[in-house]
């Protein structure tokens, strides 16, 4: 695993508009930076990321197998008792899930650890699946990489052939906050792949959901919502308003419910507790656990709810290093034990490994210029060559 | 020439193959299916009827799209409590055992007041004049949606006006 500094392709900002990317001559595109690329071999990508990948995903169905059953558990991570048989009847039932990014710390060498696992709500899908792929195919016709480089990304081809092998029936609802545009654009990117997949959709607010006298969930034109391809976290939707009305209504959501156990990051306690020692783990406490002392104060401190980076806490024998700021903060929290992303000339990269329906396909890096991997993180491509 | 899939309506909307009946008794007696299926794709017809009929707040508003005493009160309430109205169900197309497309299931067929010979699908798509084996657009073999009245709109949407993107 090597960064490799590179020119930008001659056509990055014509690029950047086509993709509707934002684009200034001062900051470049941005939430992307191709002044560099990581390079890894065929062994890092197959037998360090994408192999432990999959058996992490293993080890997570385990884990929430054990986790519908024990209402112990669900308790913990702090679902409300109303959702608790729903959760189960999800996952018992076999409902499918479609994409989740596992978050590795990794240098290249050495197993990468799990920091965390975003199951429900990932985004740069965009960046990984279609512009990091234009750029490994532009930056090899300029010259600007050899010429036999790959890329570890089948992220789009497996979104689109897993939308297809979900049996979906009528209309495929895709709903977000759409007053964000990064949500927006990725929901509207899904929904592409589903068009390509041969599915009928249609795109709509959170907020302009409806509810009938009969308990379904309606879109603007009256129609009722039978599937809702949702980018909008599950702890959200159990808590609003309609929440309540979620279990009854009968819709097929993706991700499915039982997802709210795997995007939280109690999770990581739960999988250390099952499956401690594991070289992908780190190991991982709920706050107040005794077992804690192991980290003998050199730990992160992570909310079990939160999301880009916010609110969390590094701490190094006791002392608080480094803290980020979010609306957060309230509700459980985890401790975890440390693992450091690897730095490079002031850059730190996170390794984001794209599970399509279980799949490995891809990887994603985001760079910071701190420890913790914020919102104003850049995605870097990168490439294979042995 | 070849044996084409879709023949061509009046309107350039492909054609294809069905199958429509008023009632059990009318199919059986034509004879093209058997009892059985006669029977089946009748209940598959009628346990959707209520699902997809277009619905009405008032019995008067219902009889003034389907015609006197051809409605009938929904087995659902209004939140207020009040009663739901909906038309009887004036016959049913065949699911795809009589040709047609492939994975073409049974529906109800409704007849309206304004124009009483001919079929409507319950997306008020028409399915023609004729019963037993017949061509209709291939629009009204579509699965019929499922027909509502939002009460209430704005339940989910709080956390993401509170915290911004709910990716991660």
């Amino acid at each position: 695993m090597q960064r490799i500094p590179v020119s930008e392709r001659s056509g990055l900002a014509d690029a950047a508009q086509m993709h509707g990317f934002e684009f200034t001559a001062a900051g470049g595109v941005t939430g992307w930076d191709e002044s560099a690329y990581y390079q890894f071999t065929m062994g890092q990508i197959q037998e360090d990321l994408a192999g432990p990948a999959e058996e992490l995903e293993g080890l997570c169905f385990e884990m929430v197998e054990r986790a519908v059953n024990d209402q112990a558990i669900l308790e913990r991570l702090g679902i409300a008792e109303t959702f608790w048989d729903y959760l189960g009847e999800s996952w018992r039932g076999g409902e499918k899930n479609l994409t989740g990014r596992m978050d590795l710390s990794y240098d290249g060498t050495g197993p990468a650890k799990l920091l965390e696992y975003n199951a429900d709500t990932p985004t740069a899908l965009y960046e990984s699946a279609v512009f990091q792929w234009e750029w490994l195919e532009q930056a090899a016709e300029e010259g600007l990489i050899p010429e036999n480089c790959d890329q570890f990304n089948d992220v789009h081809e497996a979104i689109v052939q897993s939308f297809a092998a979900m049996g979906i029936e009528g209309v495929t609802h895709f709903a977000c906050n759409t007053d964000i545009e990064d949500d927006k654009g990725t929901l509207e990117y899904m929904q592409e792949c589903a068009v390509e997949a041969g599915l009928e959709t249609r795109l709509l607010a959170m907020a302009d959901i409806g509810l009938d006298d009969w308990g379904k969930f309606t879109d603007t034109e009256e129609d009722v919502i039978t599937t809702l391809v949702k980018l909008y976290p599950w702890e959200w939707i159990m808590d609003e308003e309609f929440g309540q009305k979620v279990p009854a209504s009968r819709v097929r959501f993706i991700e499915p419910p039982w997802k709210a156990i795997l995007s939280n990051k109690g999770m990581l306690a739960l999988m250390w507790e099952m499956f401690e020692g594991h070289p992908n783990l780190l190991p991982a406490y709920f706050e107040g656990d005794p077992g804690a002392d192991a980290l003998a104060g050199t730990y992160v401190r992570k909310p079990l709810l939160s999301r880009q980076g916010a609110n969390i806490q590094m701490y190094r024998d006791g002392a608080l290093q480094l803290a980020s700021e979010g609306p957060y903060g309230d509700g459980g929290q985890i401790v975890q034990g440390s693992a450091p992303l690897p730095e490079y000339g002031g850059k730190y990269p996170l390794l984001g490994l794209w599970l399509i329906a279980s799949k490995a396909a891809g990887l994603c890096i985001r760079e910071s210029r701190t420890l913790i991997t914020g919102p104003d993180a850049s995605v870097v491509p990168h490439v294979i060559l042995e | 020439m070849g044996v084409s899939l879709f023949a061509l309506a009046a309107c350039g909307e492909p054609e294809v193959e069905a199958a429509i009946f008023e009632n059990i008794q009318q199919c059986i007696s034509n004879g093209d299916a058997s009892p059985e299926q006669c029977e089946q794709n009748f209940r598959e017809a009628k346990s959707q009827h209520a699902a997809v009929a277009p619905k009405y707040a008032t019995a008067s508003d219902c009889q003034a799209d389907f015609g006197a005493g051809k409605c009938e009160t929904a087995p659902y309430r209004s939140s207020t409590g009040g009663s739901i109205f909906m038309p009887l169900m004036a016959g049913y197309m065949m699911g795809s055992m009589l040709g047609g497309r492939r994975s073409m299931a049974p529906q109800p067929l409704y007849r309206s007041a304004s124009s009483p010979g001919t079929f409507r699908t319950a997306d008020n798509r028409s399915a023609g004049r004729s019963t037993g084996r017949t061509k209709v657009a291939r629009s009204a073999t579509s699965r019929p949606s499922v027909k509502t009245a939002t009460r209430s709109r704005g339940g989910f949407g709080s956390s993401g006006r509170r915290f911004g993107s709910g990716a991660t």
